[in-house]
């Protein structure tokens, strides 16, 4: 895609780093999984919760903000590879957009920061613990599809955290 | 001193743009992510609000503890690191230039503009920040807070002590600990961390 041009994205503003002018931090996988462990063991599926709808509301801001930016992507296929960009270009991994459909879809991830963050420090869990990509996927689908926050529910099937082959997810109206 | 914070600046802003083929960025011996500030701050601030009253100190504890050891993993790993080595190392002539280059790191990351104020080998270390992610973000997203409220800058100001005065990795984790002293979160001028040795586990 040459209308994003990644590598001009990701700059410094003083002291700041930016994406497309919007302010990021780098962590790394200790921090990353640190919280997602700190949010499940004190507060259980309250922090699931958490972890979900903190990124489903990031993510749903900087796309909505990149996509008023770049206002030539408008296509759902352009919006799609852009936000599957964007996901990799930030170090999150892989995402392949299977199947996509406004009221349904499927979406798999061979290769994830989180999985191999948690792999590295934790191992094998008995759970699907792709929590932060649920609600990427979540504020992903519902700024292309103009859809309110919280309009999609992001289920994951199948995990790498458990050592399955990928992670599958399932999206449906809530 | 010999540190010069816009070489390494320009490393990691090289190196974050490298990407291996699976979307993950390997650099400095850890694995990068590059997400909105706005994540970090929703996240740690609503798992103190959710804490509520009666847990609010254990929710603190945890944030700056999540921190602490994330510093003290993610920084060993940076120091044992290739590109440390060829882009720090030169520069570092002694254990508090290894500071300043943690602090350069931990800039260039975008987690402030953090300087070191003063440092007491052994014993002290001052950091502060006029500009910090958690302050800007707190005052941003929630509006003036009561406290103090950079947690995750709190516990990795310790961490670089126990890194570099702690007993060897990984034994050293909590040899100090942090406080943060004054915060732009609750209208002061600057954010300033203090770690000191002592036998404070961070439980407030
Ligand atoms: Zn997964
Ligand atoms: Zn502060």
């Amino acid at each position: 895609m040459t209308i994003f041009d990644w590598r001009n994205e990701l700059n410094r503003d003083g002291h700041r780093v930016v994406i497309s002018g919007q302010p990021i931090a780098m962590h790394c996988h200790h921090y990353n999984i640190n919280l997602q462990k700190t949010m499940e063991e004190t507060l259980g599926t309250e922090g699931v919760e958490l972890l979900y709808r903190s990124a489903e509301e990031t993510n749903y801001h900087s796309l909505q903000h990149l996509f008023n930016h770049y206002n030539k992507i408008r296509t759902l296929k352009s919006k799609l590879e852009m936000a599957s960009l964007l996901y990799q270009n930030c170090g999150l991994g892989i995402i392949h957009f299977r199947k996509v459909r406004p009221n349904l879809a499927y979406i798999a991830s061979t290769s994830s920061h989180h999985v191999t963050g948690w792999l590295a420090k934790h191992g094998r869990r008995d759970t699907p613990g792709c929590h932060f990509t649920r609600g990427w996927i979540a504020g992903a689908l519902e700024v292309i599809y103009q859809r309110p926050l919280g309009y999609y529910i992001v289920e994951e099937l199948r995990c790498k955290m458990k050592r399955d082959e990928e992670c599958v997810f399932h999206v449906k109206e809530r | 001193m010999a540190i010069d914070v816009s070489k390494i600046i320009h490393a990691v802003m090289e190196g974050s743009k490298i990407r291996e083929s699976k979307g993950i960025i390997p650099l400095f011996g850890v694995y990068l992510s590059l997400f909105s500030v706005y994540y970090y701050n929703r996240l740690s601030f609503d798992f103190e609000i959710k804490m509520g009253k009666p847990r609010e100190a254990e929710a603190r504890a945890l944030l700056i503890k999540a921190a602490q050891e994330c510093g003290y993993a993610t920084f060993q790993g940076i120091r044992d690191s290739w590109e440390w080595q060829q882009v720090v190392a030169p520069m570092v002539e002694n254990q508090e230039d290894q500071i300043l280059g943690f602090v350069a790191v931990a800039v260039a990351f975008g987690w402030g503009d953090l300087a070191v104020e003063e440092l007491v080998p052994g014993e002290k270390l001052v950091i502060r920040a006029n500009d910090s992610y958690e302050a800007r973000g707190y005052l941003e997203q929630y509006g003036p807070a009561k406290s103090e409220k950079c947690y995750m800058l709190r516990g990795v100001a310790g961490a670089f002590m126990d890194l570099i005065y702690g007993s060897d990795y990984p034994d050293g984790l909590y040899a100090f600990s942090a406080l943060e002293t004054c915060c732009r979160a609750k209208g002061d001028t600057c954010c300033e961390f203090i770690a000191r040795k002592s036998p404070y586990r961070p439980n407030a």
